[in-house]
C-alpha cells in the first residue's frame, strides 16, 4: 500500500519531469519501489533516458533494470514493437536468463498468444516451481481472458504454497467480491485479519463484506469490525463511521426496536454521527447539511 | 411501461462518465445518472451524472451511503436517479456484469424506465478516427425480468443532447482532463474531494 505522503511525492516528481525540471531517473526508481502502475509516464520518461547514450551509461548496471521496467510499461501501453526491442537488448546481454524469459512470456501474453504463453510459463516453472512471479502471471492471464473461475483456481493453488502472501489473499478476496461470492471473500479477510490483526483496511473490508451478506448475525459482527477499524485509525476512518450508522439502522429495521443492547448500540451510532459531523464541518463544510439529511434518513438521532 | 422510451443525455453528464472510466483504466468503474422523465414517460432526460466507485464495486455499504447522499443532493434540484453507468475492467469485455444488473434492478424499483449504460470500449477507441456522433455507450433497458439492448430497431434510442459532445470529449482526453475527476470513492477517502465535480468544467 502507498501512503499519502509517498503518493504526493510521486505526483510532485511527475509534475517536475513533465515540465522539464529533470528527475526522470528518480521518478522511475520511485515508481519501481512503490510498485505503481503508471505505464504511460514510465514509457515516456524511461524511453527518453534509454535513448540518450550519456544518460544511459551513467546508470551503470542499473541500465538493465530500466530496460526491464520500460519493456513492461510498453506492453501495458500496447506498444509491443518497443517492448520487443527492449527485450531483445536484454536477451543479447543475458542470453540464458530466466528473468528475461519471463519478459518473453509476458510479450506472448500481450500479443494474446495464450497457449504459447502458457507453454513458456510451464517450462519456466519446471526449472523453478517456486517462482512466485510465474505463478502470478498465470492468475493474471486467466483474468485477462475473463476466466475468473480459473484465476480463482490458480490463486488457491498458489496460496497453498505461499500462505503468507497478503496481496494474493487480497486479490482473491476482491475477485470473489466482483463475482458477488461474499462468503468466500469473508473467508479471505478472516485469514488476513488473523495474520495481520492491526491493519485497519482488512477489518474495514471484512465489515463491508459482512454487511453486504446481511442478516442479523452478520450485521452485529460487521458493526464490531467497523468499531475495530475506528479504534485502529483513531476515529479517522470515514467509511467505518458511516458503516456503524448503516449497521445500526439495518439492525433496528430487522428487530423493530426489540433489541436488548439497544442503548449501547444507539450510543455508538450517535458518537459515530458526531464524529462524521465534526469531520465534515472541518473539511467539507459545503456538504455538511447534506450529511445531516443523510444521517436523518438513516434515522440517526443526534 | 408503454412502448420504448427515448433517452437523451446531456454533454456534461456524458463526459463525466467517460472521463471517470479513463482515469481508472485498469479497473471497473460505475456511476449514477440523474434526470427526469417526461410526463407521458416517453422520454427520459439525463441531466447530470455522478462517478461512483473504482474499487470493490460489489460491496453494499459505500453504495448505500452514495445513493442516499446523491438522492438528497439532486432531489433539491428536482432531479432523481434515472439510471446507472458501468464500465468493465477488461477492454474486450462487452458483457453486462451481474453486479451492474443487480444495481440496475434496484434502481428500477423506484424508476421503472431506468437506463443502464455500458461503456463501449470499441467505439471509444475508434473515436479519434471517425466522425461518430452517437454516444460511446450501449443502452440497456429492463424488459420483464432481464435487461435487453436498446435501439434494436436500428434507431438511436440513446442520444447526446449536444451534437458536439464527442469532439469536446476528445479535446478533454488529449488535455488529460480525466486526471481531475473525483468520484465517491475519492470522497470517502478524503471528504474534501467533491463528487459533484463542480470545478471540472470551469
Amino acid at each position: 500500500m502507498v501512503s499519502k505522503t509517498e503518493e504526493e511525492q510521486v505526483n510532485r516528481l511527475e509534475n517536475q519531469v513533465e515540465n522539464g525540471g529533470g528527475g526522470a531517473w528518480e521518478y522511475l526508481c520511485l515508481v519501481r519501489k512503490l510498485k505503481l502502475r503508471r505505464a504511460d509516464k514510465v514509457l515516456k520518461y524511461g524511453f527518453s533516458v534509454l535513448n540518450d547514450p550519456s544518460k544511459r551509461s551513467a546508470l551503470g548496471p542499473e541500465e538493465w533494470t530500466l530496460y526491464e521496467q520500460v519493456a513492461i510499461a510498453a506492453m501495458d501501453c500496447q506498444r509491443l514493437d518497443l517492448a520487443k526491442e527492449f527485450i531483445k537488448v536484454l536477451q543479447r546481454k543475458f542470453p540464458e536468463s530466466k528473468r528475461v524469459g519471463r519478459l518473453e512470456a509476458m510479450l506472448l501474453e500481450a500479443k494474446g498468444l495464450w497457449a504459447e504463453a502458457e507453454k513458456a510459463h510451464s517450462s519456466l516453472l519446471e526449472d523453478n516451481q517456486f517462482d512466485q512471479v510465474i505463478h502470478k502471471r498465470r492468475v493474471a492471464m486467466a483474468k485477462a481472458q475473463g476466466n475468473l473461475a480459473v484465476a480463482i483456481e490458480w490463486l488457491n493453488k498458489y496460496l497453498e504454497i505461499f500462505m503468507a502472501d497478503h496481496d494474493a489473499w487480497r486479490e482473491l478476496a476482491e475477485i470473489y467480491v466482483s463475482l458477488q461470492m461474499y462468503k468466500q471473500a469473508a473467508f479471505c479477510y478472516e485469514e488476513l485479519i488473523l495474520s495481520q490483526p492491526t491493519v485497519p483496511l482488512y477489518h474495514l473490508a471484512y465489515a463491508d463484506v459482512l454487511y453486504t451478506l446481511g442478516g442479523l448475525e452478520n450485521l452485529h459482527a460487521s458493526k464490531k469490525y467497523y468499531a475495530a477499524t475506528i479504534d485502529l485509525t483513531g476515529g479517522k476512518n470515514i467509511r467505518a463511521l458511516f458503516g456503524i450508522c448503516l449497521c445500526t439502522a439495518a439492525i433496528g429495521q430487522l428487530t423493530k426496536g426489540r433489541n436488548k443492547e439497544d442503548k449501547e448500540s444507539l450510543e455508538l451510532q450517535s458518537l459515530s454521527a458526531l464524529a462524521l459531523e465534526k469531520a465534515y464541518k472541518q473539511r467539507s463544510p459545503a456538504k455538511l447539511s447534506l450529511l445531516s439529511s443523510t444521517l436523518r434518513s438513516l434515522k440517526v438521532s443526534l | 411501461m408503454s412502448g420504448e422510451a427515448r433517452y437523451e443525455i446531456h454533454q456534461t453528464a456524458y463526459i463525466k462518465l467517460v472521463l471517470h472510466a479513463l482515469k481508472h483504466r485498469t479497473a471497473a468503474v460505475n456511476g449514477l445518472l440523474l434526470g427526469r422523465a417526461s410526463p407521458d414517460a416517453a422520454a427520459v432526460e439525463i441531466v447530470d451524472s455522478v462517478p461512483l466507485f473504482h474499487s470493490q464495486i460489489g460491496l453494499l455499504p459505500p453504495l448505500e451511503v452514495a445513493l442516499i447522499m446523491i438522492e438528497e443532493y439532486y432531489g433539491e434540484k428536482g432531479l432523481s436517479i434515472v439510471g446507472y453507468f458501468h464500465a468493465n475492467e477488461r477492454y474486450d469485455d462487452f458483457e453486462l456484469a451481474t453486479v451492474a444488473k443487480n444495481i440496475g434492478d434496484h434502481i428500477t424499483r423506484y424508476f421503472p424506465q431506468a437506463a443502464l449504460l455500458l461503456l463501449d470500449n470499441k467505439k471509444l477507441e475508434d473515436l479519434p478516427k471517425g466522425k461518430e456522433r452517437s454516444p460511446v455507450m450501449q443502452l440497456y433497458i429492463k424488459d420483464g425480468s432481464s435487461w435487453k439492448l436498446g435501439g434494436s430497431k436500428g434507431s438511436n434510442q440513446l442520444t447526446v443532447k449536444e451534437t458536439s459532445a464527442n469532439t469536446v470529449l476528445l479535446d478533454y482526453i488529449s488535455s488529460e482532463k480525466w486526471k481531475s475527476i473525483t468520484d465517491f470513492d475519492d470522497h470517502l477517502d478524503d471528504i474534501s474531494k467533491d463528487w459533484v465535480n463542480a470545478q471540472l468544467f470551469e
